[in-house]
């Protein structure tokens, strides 16, 4: 077989040239005492990384891909996504791309790190789950993460996953979900940045209850319009919250909020997880056995 | 369909390269237990191993040292030169039909290519394992000698790689597996440094 249309060198020739896209847009981020930990360029001023790694607010320093070293500051940053925007006083020759379309289990992907001045470091793997909602033992919820068996090496926590032609489909870290590897979907982890952006910090909602869960009965089933097992009965409602204001009582049972069903506490942190603060949304609960929907104004955790 | 043409064409590609390097690739027995792999260089009988695979548990560094080639014959070798900062040692056996491996330019490499590591590892024969290229970079060496030029990878290296080569995608060898140092990469010494090692050796005699 020629070189010309050898498959296996064409597939070994697309992963280097991925390898060298993507590590334009990857830097160093030097923001804790040991490991240097890395990067993604995310706008022309602005470094996604890791939240976990930026263990002090002063003092950080940012080594791009040409070896020039510049001092950066916490734009933003959230411990319950593990995300963190640094801020550059110099502007980014190349932009990370993030790839258009969500990641598929079975995927080639490579894990980007640039954790040191030898230069761009990479493994091979490939997207081995998709899973989510989990809570991230942060006080966060993370409504997607990936799993591939790609090796972590040191440092790359904050530096990209990549598809084949280069581009973002993931941020690595292994901050979350007790020191295992995981990376957060480039749509959520670019979603979430841009709110750091503004923000400074992710907003999410607070209703202040106490819950757990019980079953309804399928004549309550029928009565609300939904084939739901189960729902969450409130046995406590903090003075002065959200909950309280809106009029929501001990004894109510959620069944849904804004629409979408809540049958566990995992979805009730989920619906509060988007940009809902401040707005009032529809809950939907059976009280004294009667469904009855109240609009409770969000509040900010 | 067209996915399933280039799924077999990647298949046949495979299976090619890996026939390619088994077929330079030999078995070196250190007389005691020790074994690993090792690359046939040059043709005339010049084999490349590890230093260590070599180096360690025998009294003389010309006895008992055999080398067990694809078809099975085995051969005495003996030591010609021995590099112990790069992990390097070359091997002479008397057999002028050994086939070389094809080498590769090892200062062309990008992180990110694939690469297939084969070896003897816990004695299986003519393991194949793929990876990529994960970093290029310097290493310490134990005994002073500077710094050497490494290639990691991403490759699990296991006892019995040491000594066998690391190859791209068309079955270049682009260095020589070994495992002083590299933590959880694996680490090749590049072919150019081999080379040179090799040139050296064999010019000096």
């Amino acid at each position: 077989m020629s070189d010309a249309n050898n498959p296996l060198i064409a597939l070994s020739d697309a992963m280097a040239a991925a390898v060298e896209k993507a590590a334009a847009a990857a830097v160093t981020v030097n923001a804790r005492r040991r490991m240097p930990a890395s990067g993604v360029a995310y706008a022309a001023d602005l470094i996604l990384t890791a939240e976990h790694v930026v263990e002090r607010d002063d003092d950080i320093g940012v080594v791009l891909p040409d070896g020039s070293a510049f001092a950066a500051s916490v734009a933003g940053r959230d411990t319950g996504s593990d995300l963190a925007l640094l801020r550059l006083e110099r502007p980014l020759a190349a932009l990370a791309e993030p790839a258009s379309q969500a990641a598929r289990v079975g995927q080639m992907v490579l894990a980007l790190g640039r954790p040191g001045s030898e230069g761009i470091q990479a493994s091979l793997g490939i997207v081995s789950a998709i899973g989510g909602p989990v809570r991230t033992g942060r006080g966060g919820l993370l409504e997607q993460y990936l799993r591939t068996d790609a090796i972590p090496y040191p440092g790359f926590s904050g530096g990209p996953l990549v598809d084949a032609s280069g581009r973002v489909v993931g941020i690595n870290t292994s901050g979350l979900a007790r020191g295992a590897s995981l990376s957060i979907p480039a749509a959520l982890a670019w979603r979430l940045a841009d709110t750091l952006a503004k923000h400074g910090h992710i907003r999410r909602g607070f209703l202040g209850v106490r819950s757990q869960p019980v079953a309804i009965p399928p004549a309550q089933q029928s009565a609300l319009g939904r084939q739901q097992a189960s729902g969450l009965l409130l046995v406590g409602v903090e003075s002065g919250s959200p909950a309280e204001a809106g009029g929501l009582l001990v004894g109510d049972i959620i069944v849904a909020i804004a629409g979408q069903p809540v049958t566990d506490p995992d979805e009730l942190l989920a619906s509060l997880a988007g940009d809902v603060v401040g707005k009032p949304l529809p809950v939907e609960v059976l009280r004294g056995g009667q469904p009855a929907t109240i609009k409770v104004t969000i509040g900010e955790r | 369909m067209r996915s399933m043409d280039f799924a077999a064409a990647l298949d046949d590609a495979m299976a090619d390269m890996a026939r390619r390097v088994q077929r330079c690739l030999v078995v070196v027995h250190d007389g005691q237990r020790g074994a690993g792999a090792g690359v046939v260089w040059r043709s005339g009988g010049y084999i490349v191993t590890n230093h260590h695979v070599v180096a360690y548990g025998r009294s003389s560094a010309h006895e008992g040292l055999q080398i067990i080639l694809p078809d099975n014959r085995q051969l005495q070798a003996r030591v010609l030169a021995q590099a112990p900062h790069y992990d390097l040692a070359l091997l002479k056996v008397e057999a002028d039909d050994l086939v070389p491996a094809l080498l590769a330019d090892s200062r062309g490499m990008r992180v990110g290519q694939m690469v297939f590591a084969v070896g003897h590892p816990w004695g299986q024969r003519g393991f194949v394992t793929a990876g990529v290229i994960s970093g290029l970079g310097m290493a310490e060496t134990e005994n002073g000698h500077g710094p050497v030029p490494i290639i990691r990878s991403d490759v699990l290296l296991q006892p019995g790689n040491s000594g066998g080569s690391l190859v791209n995608a068309s079955g270049g060898v682009l260095g020589v597996n070994t495992m002083i140092v590299g933590g959880d990469q694996g680490v090749a010494i590049p072919s150019h440094v081999v080379e040179a090692f090799v040139s050296q050796a064999i010019g000096e005699r």
